[in-house]
């Protein structure tokens, strides 16, 4: 067997290559997600799109624009919803994201789409057409030139919203920024691993990076190089396996998340036993 | 540009229908430490949040240096230390990172440091003792220490108003006084600092005006004038304990000599005609003299 054979094929190196940009850009916004705890968010924006992706197609739109519009309507629906109704996040969530979900799959099987359910759901990085590469790489590019502009005002913004505002930053324009970033890379990422999974990208490689560093600049880095890192190797193993591609990918991930579980040099299981133990025996 | 800092009935109401203040009026000059004083529920962190305009008058004006709140803002004028700080201590972020943040204000657009902004956070670290502490987490730190890095990012901030939302409750003594004579200095740059506290004892070791509250200002103004047996009685109604001396405890061959003992905080000390007695003397030599000719000794 032939490690270079995936190469050779076409679909295979634009799904490898296209994989690795979306994995790139999720890891980077998930150390925002994990960090503000929006991961349930994230797992509904994902969701919420689908309806966007099949009224886009009625309309002869551009899917991505129309699953971007449904994921920011979805998001702000939630907002005033929370807002009005005095309910926990938790429940206004499930209810908008299920009803956005419900009312997407309902479309979905009336009037079938380019995508075709299974794709939505499952994602199907193997089969992307050519103009949906091109849509996904203009998300993907404005997604990482906003992000590496504001990256600090949204750092600081999660951490300590009362300052950023007595510093004059629009902290709604930043709670926008941000929910408009997850939902554009939600629907990046559609047709990667599927609406089911996006989730995994958008939180893992964050959460991975958590345990490994106490630096926001550095948990940047290496969730980025993570997140691309898997999605890379996971659609190039994909192919040797015969497998999902996004199932592969996430599976990495997952994997690399429980090494830095058991590793990591200061958070990880070992090493805090082995720190407090340490502690101890000075002490004694 | 003439530093102020000016409130005209100001009146705050929540969204629950409650009026926190009403008709609140003081003003501050340039080059002063003054003290909020009041109960629980008094209003003082209300007052700080209108001053930075987190709650919006119903009624009334303020004006920060002439400006409004938000042109202040805009001139970085002001910053602004809370009772508590609410922010997730478990983020990946250093102490020196938290007080880099007091200088985005300063920065360009991507807010990327500058070899001065960095010069300023270090020296704010510095000033408020947290220097060896700048690689640490935020969440490993303890209270008083977490209380010190926040306001080492308000140094850093470098605003001419410094709002301080009871900086020392949890505070050990040490640092107490490091931050009192931190105060002092910022004073005697010319600044404006308003420091709400409970501490009645320390009010006069180190500010030199005092606003009393009570739901509105009962009375602003210099220490020695505000600062009374009565206006007190008047602010915290029952609420204050008192330890009355009788004469006789106090004799002339004891050196009129009294010891006072307390667990936590300063006692505040009236003298028999309501007026203060001061434990640190030094600096205070003209009210010595004056209180001589008094009694024509
Ligand atoms: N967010 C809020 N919504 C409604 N009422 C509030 C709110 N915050 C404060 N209050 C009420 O306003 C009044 C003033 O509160 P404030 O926090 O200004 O008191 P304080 O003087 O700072 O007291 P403390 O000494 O306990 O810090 C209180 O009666 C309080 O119950
Ligand atoms: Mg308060």
């Amino acid at each position: 067997m032939n490690l270079l054979t995936p190469l050779e094929y076409d679909y295979m190196l634009k799904a490898i290559l296209v994989s690795g940009l979306i994995g790139a850009v999720c890891a980077f916004l998930s150390c925002f997600i994990t960090l503000k705890g929006w991961s349930l968010m994230g797992d509904a924006l994902s969701h919420a799109v689908v309806p966007g992706v099949s009224l886009a197609w009625l309309a002869g739109l551009p899917f991505s624009l129309g699953a971007f519009i449904a994921g920011v309507i979805a998001a702000i629906t939630m907002g005033w919803l929370k807002r009005k109704s005095g309910l926990r996040e938790d429940a206004v969530i499930g209810i908008v994201f299920t009803s956005w979900f419900a009312l997407g799959l309902l479309l979905l099987s009336l009037f079938p789409s380019h995508l075709n359910l299974k794709t939505i759901i499952l994602g199907n990085i193997l089969a992307i057409s050519d103009p949906d590469i091109l849509q996904v790489v203009v998300i993907a590019g404005i997604s990482i030139l906003v992000l590496a502009l504001k990256w600090r005002d949204l750092l600081l913004y999660c951490f300590d919203e009362a300052h950023a505002r007595s510093l004059g930053m629009n902290t709604s324009f930043l709670h926008f920024l941000l929910l408009a970033l997850l939902s554009a890379t939600a629907v990046a990422a559609l047709q990667t691993v599927g609406a089911c999974l996006v989730v995994a990208m958008l939180v893992t490689p964050g959460a991975t990076a958590y345990l490994l560093t106490d630096r926001f600049g550095r948990m940047l880095g290496m969730a980025t190089a993570i997140g691309a890192g898997c999605s890379v190797l996971g659609a190039y193993l994909s192919y040797f396996i015969n497998g999902s591609t996004g199932g592969c990918i996430v599976v990495l991930q997952t994997l690399v998340f429980l090494l830095a579980l058991v590793f990591a040099p200061k958070h990880g299981l070992l090493a805090s036993r082995r720190i407090r133990r340490l502690a101890a025996s000075n002490l004694a | 540009m003439i530093l102020s800092l000016e409130a005209s009935s100001v009146t705050v109401a929540y969204p629950n229908g409650h009026t926190a203040l009403r008709d609140a009026t003081f003003k501050l000059g340039a080059g002063t430490i003054a003290a909020l004083v009041g109960i629980n529920g008094s209003g003082k962190s209300t007052l700080f949040k209108a001053l930075m305009g987190f709650v919006k008058p119903v009624k009334g004006q303020i004006h920060i240096a002439g400006l409004s709140v938000e042109q202040a803002r805009k001139q970085k004028l002001v910053a602004y230390v809370p009772q508590s700080e609410e922010v997730d201590w478990t983020f990946p972020v250093s102490v020196w990172d938290v007080v880099m943040m007091g200088r985005y204000g300063h920065m360009n657009f991507l807010r990327i440091p500058s070899a001065e902004d960095k010069r300023v956070v270090s020296e704010s670290l510095e000033r408020v003792g947290m220097k060896e502490y700048q690689e640490r987490q935020i969440g490993e730190l303890s209270g008083g220490q977490k209380k010190r890095v926040f306001l080492a990012r308000a140094l850093a901030q470098s605003g001419q108003i410094i709002l301080l939302d009871e900086p020392f409750t949890g505070v050990d003594v040490t640092t107490e006084e490091a931050i009192i004579a931190l105060l002092r200095t910022l004073r005697d740059e010319g600044r404006i600092i308003l420091v709400s506290t409970h501490n009645l004892g320390s009010v006069p070791e180190f500010c030199d005006q005092v606003v009393l509250v009570n739901r509105t200002v009962l009375a602003s103004g210099p220490l020695e004038e505000v600062f009374t047996e009565q206006n007190l009685r008047q602010a915290f109604g029952g609420a204050l304990r008192q330890f009355h001396f009788e004469h006789s405890t106090i004799q002339d061959h004891d050196g009129k000599t009294v010891k006072l003992l307390t667990d936590d905080e300063r006692p505040l000390v009236f003298g028999k005609d309501g007026h203060l007695e001061y434990k640190d003397r030094s600096g205070r030599e003209d009210l010595v003299n004056k209180r001589k000719e008094e009694v024509g000794e």
